[in-house]
């Protein structure tokens, strides 16, 4: 949430700024070039529109020159680090996530937040405790979209063993996928192994144990109590009763493949998995339902599968038009929730405001109010971070797959619970010197 | 108002002299100022709360609830099963026939068995008041359709905890640190997690009646969106670190303070009262230290508790969720004069905690909590509640 003095701060900035939305254009008539980098969609077709409609349309409008360049998430983190050390590359580049480690290369971005609050309103807690550095007072990206992540499991098999509406709690997930694997062959499939997707699966399961990487002050907290070991006993216990070898060896999207394939009967991913499988196998995709994340001992709660966060870098050629492009998209939301196929939910709820009549009632799903379960998403995810801000500590720790790598070190039995909570808090706490070097 | 005519003198005594405690005041006749407030039903205050009715078959039909499942010896819907039994006492009924109803969505059956509870808010107070009129066992009893508004009752419901201890110390004195069944750990002795009827509890309740998403402690409100005022059963226990032959020490100085702060349940553990209390104890990082005269500030590891819940395919036999409806407002004549309070009581039949029954007698009798209450009510209240 946006503290008052934040918030006061933000009305007045964006009460000077006015109805304007123009920022200054570079004198002389010279065609500009915009380069943007942009992580690649897991909808392939919603990139293409990206960069021939939205990206071209607005370069026709501004008199620019519009590249874009599609990075794979996997190399993400590692071109713009390059780009960083260089000081040279892109003029924007989109995340998936936070760049929080890369804040001392950004510009502010407090001011495209002040030009678009005029038409669109404040920016959320989930866009704010994304984007914001409390310590340093400035906005290090411009969060525009976000998408939840979902527990996906399949009906059919689910009603094998007296659980049609899913595990619904971790306990659930454990007993009934025991019972599942061992009647029907099938394993539950969560991420285990480095990936996006394990980073998001878990850092939820994390949550949902009442754990976490750093509390609201950014002490390292992930050895402190007993919360973290319990969620460790818990995958650990969960991968031998109920899961099966390949989750070890999962690449990028190596649970969506094997959810298609009907090979594993639930895991947790952004609704592009769905997706995915009304295209390619509607019969698939019939069986498969959605669910809020599953209830665990700190409530119900998730991490978001992405958050499309911009930055601008501060060596940008072309920065203005970069501040210009990224006010401008959420005048496009509603059209990149579209063109996503709403898996991008927007950060500026009064962009999309029929969002819920949508969700109960989608013309490709079926049943028709499969992704009704999406309404309260806001309230279900919390930020990276979480219960603090997205900062550099934090999202070190998600670029270099702390987490995943505990988790897997249990899970294959190269360490104890405790052993691996321990290494972790040991390597969480090193990066956390580092940030307080620099 | 009913009483358990087989409890022991000497108890009751015990009692009496308890509440007096409670109270602050000395027993004292009714006051003249009160009886002349007394409106012509005769009761003392006026009355604009409804008390508790059964939903009838469209209601649970509409928000997603199977009725046939509901109306099976399992579920024992109050109205079909349990007339007497726990939580009744000898002479007492859960429930009557009542035809002054007047709210559509409710059926004759009028429930007197009140279960009082801990609210979830981090007081711990002795406030919330609920009636169990059904339990559920497993997923079969939702239908999986939506409700009006297109939202499944099982995702409204897992926002809803209402946790239950239940008694961990068996009749021979042997503390069983894991519940049976899939919420255990596979070892024995275990303790059967079967029934939360009053008899197997160690405590009492504690009911997540203050969630909603105005505050961001869940996505729905409780009194708004869980029309049904269902729960899903989290059970909570103390391990074998937390207690018994195998505690940490670090363990036994944490229950030991709890204990001073909060009193001890029928096992001898410590009662929980807060989410903060059962957190820190399952080695949670809460922020401030909820346990006072505890020094440190680092939560527990090993954990002295866990919590979980039951199969939601019924593999544990027991009750996954609840349909219980708190009462929004217990005052002003939701708690009728025939009602009686379910709580947990020590083998003499003494309540666990008389902060329950002062409260429920209050309600009962005033309209009010006791706290506002003028010292002479108070007084005539500690009066009756000594009967109880």
């Amino acid at each position: 949430m946006l503290s008052r003095r934040d918030f006061v701060k933000l009305a007045a900035a964006t009460a000077a700024v006015g109805r304007c939305l123009q920022f200054p254009a570079p004198a002389g008539a010279r065609q500009q070039t915009l380069k943007i980098a942009k992580w690649a969609h897991f909808l392939t077709e919603y990139d293409r529109w990206f960069e021939a409609v939205l990206a071209k349309e607005w370069g026709e409008r501004h008199g620019t020159r519009v590249i874009v360049d599609h990075v794979p998430v996997e190399e993400i983190g590692k071109r713009a680090a390059a780009e960083a050390a260089a000081r040279k590359g892109h003029d924007l580049f989109m995340f998936p996530w936070p760049p929080a480690e890369f804040q001392r290369h950004v510009i502010d971005h407090a001011e495209i937040y002040q030009a678009v609050a005029s038409r669109h309103g404040n920016v959320d807690r989930l866009g704010h405790k994304s984007t914001y550095d409390p310590n340093t007072k400035q906005y290090f990206a411009f969060a525009d979209s976000w998408m939840p992540a979902p527990l996906h499991y399949f009906a059919d098999q689910w009603a094998a063993v007296n659980m049609p509406l899913g595990p619904l709690h971790y306990g659930s997930l454990h007993s009934g996928g025991q019972r599942l694997r061992a009647k029907l062959g099938v394993p539950c499939g969560l991420a285990l192994a480095p990936s996006l997707e394990s980073n998001v699966t878990l850092h939820t399961l994390l949550h949902g144990f009442g754990s976490g990487i750093l509390d609201a002050e950014g002490n390292v907290v992930i050895d402190r109590g007993a919360r973290t070991v319990a969620a460790l006993k818990y995958a650990k216990a969960l991968y031998d009763d109920a899961g099966a070898p390949e989750q070890l060896t999962w690449g990028a999207a190596g649970n969506l493949r094997a959810m298609l394939a009907r090979r594993t009967s639930s895991t947790i991913n952004a609704i592009s998995l769905l997706r995915t499988a009304e295209k390619d196998d509607p019969e698939i995709a019939k069986s498969i339902r959605l669910s809020p994340p599953l209830l665990g001992s700190a409530g119900v709660i998730a991490v978001p599968h992405v958050t499309n966060c911009s930055a601008v870098w501060t060596f940008a050629e072309n920065r203005e038009g970069a501040k210009q492009f990224l006010a401008d998209l959420i005048d496009n939301s509603k059209t990149v929730y579209e063109k996503s196929l709403g898996c991008n939910l927007p950060i500026y709820q009064k962009t999309v405001p029929d969002l819920i009549v949508r969700l109960e009632n989608d013309p490709r799903a079926d049943p028709p109010y499969k992704y009704k379960e999406l309404k309260d998403a806001l309230h279900w995810t919390a930020n990276l971070g979480f219960p603090g801000y997205a900062n550099p500590v934090a999202m070190e720790a998600w670029n270099t797959f702390v987490i995943p790598r505990m988790f897997l070190r249990v899970v294959k039995g190269e360490a104890s619970p405790e052993d691996a909570a321990r290494a972790a808090a040991a390597e969480v706490t090193q990066i956390a010197e580092k940030w307080k070097r620099l | 108002m009913k009483t358990n005519g087989k409890k022991a003198p000497a108890a009751a005594l015990i009692c009496g002299a308890l509440l007096l405690l409670w109270f602050g005041a000395p027993a004292a006749p009714l006051p003249a100022q009160t009886q002349a407030a007394a409106t012509p039903d005769g009761l003392l205050f006026p009355t604009f709360n409804p008390p508790p009715f059964d939903f009838n078959d469209a209601f649970y039909t509409v928000n997603g609830i199977d009725v046939t499942q509901l109306d099976t010896p399992g579920a024992a819907r109050f109205g079909l099963f349990r007339r007497t039994g726990p939580p009744a006492h000898d002479g007492q009924v859960n429930w009557v026939i009542d035809n002054t109803g007047t709210d559509p969505d409710r059926r004759n059956v009028r429930i007197l068995a009140t279960t009082g509870g801990y609210i979830d808010d981090g007081t711990g107070a002795p406030t919330q008041f609920i009636s169990i009129l059904a339990f559920m066992l497993d997923q079969g009893f939702f239908t999986g359709v939506a409700n009006a508004r297109g939202i499944q009752m099982a995702s409204i419901v897992s926002n809803f905890e209402a946790y239950a201890a239940l008694k961990q110390v068996d009749a021979h004195g042997v503390f069983r640190p894991t519940p049976c069944g899939t919420m255990g750990n596979g070892t024995t002795p275990c303790f059967p997690v079967t029934s939360v009827a009053t008899p197997n509890l160690r405590q009492d309740w504690r009911f997540a009646t203050n969630r909603n998403p105005i505050d961001g402690t869940a996505p729905f409100g409780y009194f708004c969106d869980d029309i049904l005022g269902m729960w899903i059963i989290t059970y909570f226990w103390y391990v074998d670190t937390g207690f018994g032959p195998h505690q940490t020490p670090l363990c036994h100085q944490m229950l030991a303070a709890l204990g001073g702060k909060n009193g001890l349940s029928l096992d001898g553990t410590p009662i929980i009262k807060t989410g903060d209390e059962l957190n820190f104890l399952e080695g949670k990082v809460v922020g401030t230290n909820p346990i006072p005269g505890f020094l440190g500030t680092n939560p527990p590891s090993p954990p002295c508790t866990a919590e979980g819940q039951e199969d939601t395919g019924g593999a544990d036999g027991g009750s996954v969720w609840l349909v219980c409806p708190a009462l929004p407002d217990p005052r002003n004549g939701a708690i009728t004069l025939d009602a009686f309070l379910d709580q947990v009581r020590r083998p003499n039949g003494v309540p666990l905690d008389l902060a329950f029954t002062a409260n429920f007698v209050c309600l009962q009798v005033f309209g009010a909590f006791c706290n506002e209450l003028s010292p002479g009510q108070r007084a005539a209240a500690a009066r009756l509640a000594v009967q109880q």
